[in-house]
């Protein structure tokens, strides 16, 4: 599926370099100041840099050749200046570049990312996670590399280029000429460079990223292998991947080595030419002595920018490249938005659910036409087989997604009215599989309050009876949970989820019932958490236990994309339908283990 | 070295030929072909022996690299599964990437170093033979940037690893809002993510700015000591020449190898900076692979007997702890005997040892005391490839390879027939399913391939298990997330490899239990009772106990649970 943002070619053409410039410009506009000023030192920098050859050859025109010792001395004394010019405006080219291309990059990790958070979940059933990750890492780190560094080289570098060759014209436009003959060859093997280095890049970038997948998946996957005893034939894997990896690499070494070596030559072969073309004029009278060693000098301030520019080409293109992945990001639409004239919504009032279909994308529907009535407060489990569409069901009263068809009320409120705002602070969804973010435990609560303070922590934990087991680790509500939770048992994130909604007391609490316990310890707490949670607001349970069901009010059921049975757990059981035969299978299963 | 040595003369002889083709053709009229011809000459020594000194360099440095990373890999599959578990697999992965990285980074300089060096040493002497007083003066104040490099390199070196370090929590944050955007969207917490990065972007600011504060301080000096060569060269020498005490080619030449000296001295500077992360990065290297494998072949091992009846598992008397000197240990004084064919549940609650005896027996651990016995032979005699494929184990999370299932499947002998693969399927109860993947057993799962549910993947891996034909196979709670409804159809045919061979069940599920011929109660470290489970439910209040307390984690009540953690989430 293709879709914004995540097409992974390096390439971009002219016209599409073209546009992520002027948009890229309209972006720094707030910049726009520091950023002329961060190019102009570079001017003055270069320049200066440029003026030292020059100097040398009035020394040499005007005060050796004449015999003119005080000439000489003035034009130390210029030399000077201009070195002491060229300091501070290279060190103040550095820092402004620095304060303008961080502070861009800065604001562009936060649009991009607030940008990110406003999307819908079919934007993230739709994107890749881990390619949304790479545009928020990889891509702006290779800005990073470009502002860093690579910006200020890449700009001396073209100007160093340009005013040389515009000095050398000046100085003598036939001498110029001749030192020519030179740059055609230069300028194919720099295309031929270009995209070979270029495609090298790229394979031995894939190369990496498999020796490193091989590396993980080596290490991390180190106990099945033991336990096979395959430790041969993991090594042997692995080291076929590595081997591919050399081989690229010493592809890309190859096409250096034939490159460097011919800007090598072309920098000598033409400080040949001038010399022996020059020397001619010089004997002709056409030349100054001073001019020819100029000449020399500047020559190799022509070659040495030709080198740093086809390398550092790849990092401005790449760079383009990423940024246009991230314009691409920052054009996706947010199809979960405020209506311009959105009401609060009260969610303390009845749902009603009115003829809902949805499908994701454009697949087939996963819901068609469901009525279902929820009274304020009322209790009612969601039962059904995989797929069957009563995950969906939930998410679509949370707004999740939008109905395909048909319409979510709450009171009177149609969902799609109702300001997000409202809705997020109303409507709690609550996995029990507890998802945890880095930070301590009480940070991991106050996600669904930021502005709760720790006794409005410890508050919510006491009312659903479980502080003590937090106070019980070793620095209480204050111990951090590290890498995903590692320290924390299965049952205690599930604490921790169900302490969030506790905390967040919201009207309408839709609760994602874990699939299965996989800690028997806090069983118990979990469940008297959760009973304790449920009273007094309306639930919804996407139950996966039928001890939970039971403990609703109503029951219903969601096979096949409808609702297939409703009624309170006593009257299902007693019709004898497919919840009926759900809860015949469970009971005997609770006979063979008592 | 050699290549060095031809590119350094080629480098250095062009501005001496330009001094001669200066004084000697340009300014006393003699020809000036030659020299022409010499500077081209000299110009192409250079070129060519810059490629090839380039090309060895890197050569030899990818070729140690790619060595030590295949002798990391193949020390890390060796060493023994306490130094995994105590050390992370991003720690490790670092040594073989970015530590490996450093250390290439200067093994690739060393050639270069040797080169460099070469030309400031020629250059120095050229100029001194040249004109003595005015190489002094032009020189002096190149050594300072040799000493600006090296503190310069000290002096970034932490600040772009704080650049990276405040990045890496930057990705961290981004990762975690992404991967956990059902949490964020459900409490409505978008803001306090958005707060989250804007606080770390504001540390990799401040960190990027302290970089590039640092390049701002050196970079501007280490331009300005070598204008100050060539203003003493063009002030100093030209009084010099007016004074004919030397020629313009003098001058001219003397201009161009101070400039040549500038890049190898401030590559010199670096070298040292690289040299200090190269030493750090090798000795993290070499404290892996010189960590030696606890578990490891006695001399002369013992092979495991080949008839009769197979498949006899003794423990005597067992003591283990994972720690070292913590006292308390995960078994003390266990003794258990198994004999052939014959399947034992062990079952008890979390921490009383079950999951540890599992581990002891393929000798993923050795015992502290006591002596487990295979078959009458102490595991600790056997090869470990011998009793590994005598011995196979489904642990508990599921570890799947980023290749097809059929490769997966056949992970302990990878030339097993399909039919042999098939067929562990099939006992497996995953053939079904696997025949309705897209490219049936040859789907690429993992990383980059097709996401299978985790009751889906144990029972691949517990057909990885059956395929090795083990003659003691461990199932450690390996059908935990298999969906109570299909775990009844792989119940059968679990029952059917059981017959075969011994078999050790670590299981929840009573029904799964019950397929056990006899079932041993662990409590901390002790075996409380042992007897087939309708005698123990009959008899033995602590097992109904334990029993009682995972009974509601049997989600018998819906067909839900095979561990997705959205049951429509499977959108494309």
């Amino acid at each position: 599926m293709h879709t914004h943002g995540t097409d992974d070619g390096e390439q971009l053409g002219v016209a599409g370099t073209g546009a992520v410039l002027r948009r890229t410009a309209a972006f720094a506009r707030p910049y726009r100041r520091g950023a002329m000023g961060a190019m102009a030192l570079l001017f003055v920098w270069t320049m200066m840099l440029l003026a030292g050859p020059l100097l040398v050859r009035i020394g040499i025109d005007e005060g050796i050749e004449k015999g003119d010792g005080s000439v000489l001395n003035r034009t130390i004394v210029l030399y000077i200046a201009v070195a002491i010019i060229s300091y501070f405006s290279f060190r103040f080219a550095i820092i402004l570049l620095a304060r303008v291309g961080e502070r861009f990059l800065r604001d562009m990790r936060n649009r991009v990312f607030a940008h990110l958070l406003r999307q819908s979940m079919s934007f993230y059933d739709r994107e890749k996670a881990g390619v949304l990750v790479s545009r928020m890492t990889s891509d702006v780190d290779s800005l990073q590399e470009l502002v860093q560094f690579g910006l200020i080289m890449f700009t001396s570098a073209a100007l160093l280029l340009i005013g040389s060759a515009v000095i050398l014209f000046f100085l003598s436009w036939k001498l110029m000429l001749v030192c020519m003959v030179a740059m055609p060859f230069l300028a194919i093997a720099n295309v031929k460079f270009q995209r070979d280095s270029n495609r090298a890049y790229l394979r031995v970038r894939d190369r990496i990223a498999d020796t490193l997948s091989g590396l993980q998946e080596g290490i991390s996957g180190v106990r099945v292998v033991q336990a096979f005893a395959r430790e041969d034939g993991a090594s042997s894997r692995f080291s076929d991947a590595n081997q591919d990896l050399y081989r690229t690499h010493m592809d890309s070494v190859k096409i250096q080595c034939w490159y460097l070596p011919i800007v090598e030559f072309a920098g000598a072969g033409t400080t040949a030419l001038a010399l022996g073309v020059g020397g001619w004029m010089v004997s002709d009278g056409q030349l100054s002595i001073g001019t020819v060693v100029a000449f020399i000098l500047l020559l190799s301030t022509l070659f040495e920018p030709v080198q740093q520019l086809s390398q550092l080409f790849n990092m401005v293109q790449s760079a383009t490249a990423s940024l246009n992945k991230l314009y691409g990001l920052l054009d996706a639409d947010v199809d979960i938005d405020d209506h311009p004239d959105a009401v609060e919504l009260d969610p303390a009032q009845p749902i009603r659910i009115d003829g809902v279909t949805f499908a994701y994308g454009d697949g087939d529907p996963v819901l068609s036409s469901v009525d279902l009535d929820i009274a304020a407060g009322e209790r009612v489990a969601f039962v059904g087989p995989t797929g069957a569409g009563k995950s969906t069901l939930a998410k679509l009263i949370a707004r999740f997604y939008d109905p395909t068809d048909g319409a979510i009320r709450i009171g009177a409120t149609d969902l799609r009215d109702a300001s997000v705002r409202s809705l997020r602070d109303g409507i709690v969804v609550v996995s029990q599989e507890g998802y945890l973010f880095s930070g301590t435990v009480a940070d991991n609560i106050r996600v669904a309050r930021p502005e709760a303070s720790d006794d409005d922590v410890r508050d919510a934990l006491v009312r659903i009876g479980v502080v003590e087991r937090f106070d019980s680790l070793p620095d209480g509500l204050q111990t951090e949970v590290q890498e995903r939770g590692s320290r924390l048992s299965a049952g205690e994130k599930q604490l921790v989820s169900l302490a969030r909604a506790a905390l967040a007391d919201p009207a309408l609490l839709i609760l994602d019932e874990a699939t299965s316990s996989v800690d028997p310890g806090t069983e118990a707490m979990v469940e008297l958490a959760m009973e304790t949670l449920m009273q007094g607001r309306t639930v919804i349970a996407i139950a996966h236990r039928l001890s939970t069901s039971e403990r609703c009010d109503r029951v219903a059921v969601v096979a096949d994309g409808r609702l297939a049975e409703l009624g309170t757990h006593d009257d299902l059981v007693a019709a004898g339908g497919h919840y009926a035969e759900l809860y015949e299978a469970w009971i005997s299963g609770l006979g063979e283990a008592s | 070295m050699l290549a060095g040595l031809m590119w350094t003369a080629g480098r250095v002889a062009v501005p001496f030929f330009i001094k001669l083709g200066l004084d000697r053709g340009i300014r006393d009229g003699g020809p000036l072909l030659p020299w022409s011809l010499a500077i081209a000459a000299a110009g192409l020594v250079s070129a060519v022996f810059l490629g090839v000194r380039r090309y060895l360099a890197f050569r030899n440095a990818r070729i140690i690299e790619a060595r030590l990373r295949d002798r990391i890999f193949a020390h890390i599959q060796r060493l023994h599964f306490s130094f995994h578990d105590a050390n992370a697999t991003g720690e490790l992965m670092s040594r073989g990437n970015t530590d490996l990285q450093h250390f290439q980074n200067f093994i690739v300089l060393v050639p270069l170093t040797f080169a460099n060096f070469l030309i400031v040493v020629t250059v120095t002497v050229i100029m001194l033979i040249l004109q003595p007083t005015l190489a002094l003066l032009a020189l002096a104040s190149l050594p300072f940037v040799n000493v600006l490099g090296r503190k310069f390199a000290q002096n970034l070196n932490p600040a772009v690893l704080k650049v990276q370090q405040e990045s890496a929590q930057l990705a961290a944050v981004v990762e975690e809002s992404v991967s956990g955007v059902r949490v964020v969207k459900g409490f409505g917490s978008e803001n306090v993510q958005a707060e989250k990065l804007a606080f770390e972007a504001d540390d990799v600011f401040d960190a990027a700015m302290w970089s590039s504060t640092i390049r701002a301080r050196y970079l501007p000096g280490m331009e300005l000591l070598p204008s100050i060569g060539l203003i003493t060269v063009l002030g100093c020498g030209g009084h010099l020449v007016l004074d004919e005490q030397m020629s313009v080619g003098d001058l001219v030449s003397f201009n161009i190898y101070v400039i040549m000296m500038i890049q190898p001295l401030r590559m010199l500077g670096m070298i040292v900076a690289h040299g200090q992360r190269a030493a750090a990065a090798g000795v993290r290297i070499s404290e892996v692979l010189g960590t030696a494998p606890k578990i490891v072949d006695v001399a002369s091992p013992t092979l495991l007997p080949t008839d009769g009846e197979l498949g006899r598992v003794e423990l005597r008397d067992v003591d283990f702890d994972y720690h070292e000197n913590t006292g308390a240990g995960v078994l003390r004084g266990l003794s258990l005997t198994i004999e052939p064919g014959e399947s034992v549940a062990l079952v008890g609650p979390t921490a009383s040892g079950k999951s540890t005896i599992a581990r002891l027996l393929p000798r993923f651990y050795d015992v502290d005391g006591g002596e487990i016995l295979l078959d009458g032979i102490d595991v600790r005699d056997v090869r470990r490839q011998d009793l590994r494929r005598a011995v196979s184990i489904v642990f508990e999370e599921t570890f799947l390879f980023s290749s097809s299932i059929r490769d997966n499947i056949a992970f302990a002998d990878p030339d097993a027939e399909d039919e042999l693969v098939v067929k562990a399927a099939s006992l497996a109860g995953a053939d079904d399913f696997i025949r309705e993947l897209p490219d049936g057993y040859d789907t690429e799962i993992g990383e980059r391939g097709y996401s299978l549910s985790g009751g889906q993947r144990q029972r691949i891996a517990i057909a990885r298990a059956i395929l090795a034909d083990p003659r003691v196979l461990i199932l450690d709670d390996a059908t935990s997330a298999v969906d109570p409804t299909k775990e009844h159809e792989i119940r059968d045919a679990l029952s059917e490899v059981m017959e075969r061979r011994t078999t050790i069940v670590i299981a929840h599920r009573p029904a799964t239990i019950a397929l056990a011929d006899r079932v041993v109660l662990l409590d901390e470290g002790h075996i409380v009772a042992s007897g087939t489970h309708e005698d123990l439910l009959a008899t033995n209040e602590r097992y109904r106990e334990v029993l009682a307390a995972d009974r509601d984690a049997d989600s018998a009540g819906d067909a839900d649970s095979d561990g997705d953690d959205s049951e429509d989430g499977d959108a494309p």
